[in-house]
């Protein structure tokens, strides 16, 4: 049975008067990993801090896990591990001791075993000013995790990290869904998000514009299907439309071709290309991407 | 162990660690006191009387005014306390902390300046050792609380500096720790008389020198903790604006 751990219904958030997060709703599943994305001020930010109770919706309701944010926040804050998108530790203390301190706090044995998780054990007589970006990321993802939370909020957690960086913390969420941890995971990261996440909302000036997997994101964009050919003599160029396939452009002795209806303009293609008694050498057929997807969406918000 | 004294000695490392720290709580007090120590004894045979209770009101005041006000600033700033809070640490307790933590730096100072005053530049002893204790620990509470207000009040640290200047200096100019009051002018004199310093100082003198004074211990000491305590009272009041805004 399908259990809905995160339920955002109609959330209002103001700033002076006007309103950053207007009339939203969605739902998490539990062991989900759900995607916020969208530009720079869409309201992702605030929507995970009103989620998280550190701040207070101006209307609508949010329940995580059954308990309501505005009336059981204590109960809350024991099942959610939050990264926020900036936070700090004091610069001279130690990943152990910042370790200690949470753990205490939350009643918790010290997850010791977190910090040699995330390759922090060599670190953890470092302190947190001499740490690097990366570094700082692991530990406040291995901090939001000490107590074992059953909801994990990540808020761009691979923002400034490097490629390594950023693939030892997508190995660290695969881990967690393995687990059957419930995500939300807010990115500017597209191939990020298509990558780790099952489910997308992309927010757009307060509101969702969509929301559905990647693939069903990527299916409804505007943008055609691109399909580049290469064949051993060219028979097919110069090019032109051929069936549903509207020639684009040649390129390096490719020709590039694009659809809305893929699978008949791949077949018009190659019965052109056996008709004209020619081999094919080379085939690709790519959607559009999820970035290209988020652009149609932008640009048709604005 | 119990959290806060866990948390408290964690506290206590993270303060030594910082070069900052080290400077207002140890190292300028400490040789403003062997410096001036030996200045004051050898220029003012008189001042010798007194002088471990004001390098002590010297170094409490520079510690707790100067000093803890901007690691307070620097957490809300950087997102510490922002941080802690979604950690599950309230706020009250990072600061809470802080400010125990820092008493202990301070007491620590205070007992190197009682020990070392007699044996280094012939100061008096002192002759009520409890009541030293007791008015010692009304100057921490005091000027700790004194300097969590100006920490929670000061949005930023060049703020937090000045406001940490507008009590310092007074105190150390107008509060007759670095030469007696009654040698200001009128003005002056009663200017300090809003100090706490200028109370601390009476409350020295009497009680654990058994020296003549223009007020006795128990006033000077109820005093000073008024307002140690209308400061806490701001302090809080601030601090459930900041609270809110996390």
């Amino acid at each position: 049975m399908i259990e809905t751990m995160i339920s955002v219904n109609n959330l209002l958030k103001k700033y002076n008067g006007v309103p950053v997060v207007n009339n939203l709703n969605f739902s998490v599943q539990k062991g989900e990993v759900f995607g916020l994305l969208g530009p720079n001020g869409a309201g992702k930010t605030t929507t995970l801090e009103c989620i998280e109770g550190m701040r207070k919706s101006d209307g609508g309701e949010i329940n995580i896990s059954g308990f309501n944010i505005q009336q059981q926040e204590k109960e809350i804050r024991k099942i959610l591990g939050i990264q926020l998108q900036v936070a700090s530790l004091p610069e001279n203390l130690h990943p152990k001791e910042a370790m200690q301190l949470i753990c205490g706090w939350n009643g918790q044995q010290v997850r010791l075993d977190l910090l040699k998780r995330f390759g922090l054990e060599s670190l953890s007589n470092k302190q947190y000013g001499q740490m690097s970006t990366g570094q700082k990321r692991r530990l406040h993802l291995a901090l939001a995790l000490a107590c074992n939370p059953t909801i994990v909020i990540l808020d761009e957690p691979t923002a400034g990290l490097d490629v390594q960086g950023r693939a030892e913390l997508h190995e660290a969420v695969r881990e967690l869904k393995d687990k059957n941890t419930t995500i939300i995971l807010a990115t500017h990261d597209m191939s990020e998000a298509e990558s780790l996440c099952d489910r997308i909302a992309i927010m757009i000036q307060g509101q969702i514009a969509t929301i559905g997997t990647p693939a069903q994101i990527t299916s409804a964009a505007r943008r055609e299907t691109r399909i580049t050919l290469l064949t051993q003599n060219n028979s097919l160029l110069p090019g032109h439309d051929i069936g549903d396939a509207h020639f684009s452009k040649e390129k390096d002795g490719y020709g590039v071709w694009t659809s809305k209806d893929t699978a008949n303009a791949v077949i018009a293609l190659l019965n052109n290309v056996r008709h004209n008694e020619d081999k094919v050498i080379d085939l690709r057929v790519e959607r559009p991407s999820l970035e290209e997807a988020f652009l149609d969406l932008i640009e048709g918000g604005q | 162990m119990n959290i806060l004294f866990r948390h408290l000695i964690i506290q206590f490392k993270i303060d030594i660690r910082d070069n900052g720290t080290l400077m207002t709580y140890y190292f300028v007090p400490l040789l403003f006191y062997f410096v001036m120590g030996a200045v004051f004894s050898s220029v003012n045979p008189i001042s010798r009387e007194t002088l471990a209770a004001s390098m002590t009101i010297f170094s409490v005041t520079m510690g707790a005014v100067l000093g803890m006000p901007a690691p307070i600033v620097r957490m809300y700033e950087s997102g510490v306390l922002r941080g802690f809070k979604v950690y599950g640490i309230p706020a009250w307790a990072v600061f809470f902390i802080q400010g125990i933590s820092t008493g202990l730096h301070l007491t620590i100072v205070s007992l190197v300046i009682f020990f070392t005053a007699p044996l280094f530049y012939g100061a008096n002893i002192v002759v009520n050792i409890p009541a030293y204790f007791v008015t010692l620990t009304v100057l921490l509470f005091t000027m700790l609380a004194i300097g969590l207000l100006i920490g929670v009040l000061a949005r930023s640290q060049s703020v937090a500096m000045m406001l940490s200047q507008v009590v310092f200096l007074p105190t150390m100019m107008l509060g007759g720790i670095m030469f007696p009051a009654e040698l200001l002018p009128e003005p002056l004199r009663i200017l300090g008389q809003l100090l706490p310093a200028t109370y601390i100082m009476q409350a020295f003198t009497d009680s654990a020198y058994n020296l003549h004074t223009t007020l006795s211990t128990i006033p000077a000491l109820i005093i000073t903790l008024g307002i140690g305590f209308i400061a806490i009272i701001c302090s809080i009041i601030r601090y459930k604006t900041i609270a809110r805004s996390l």
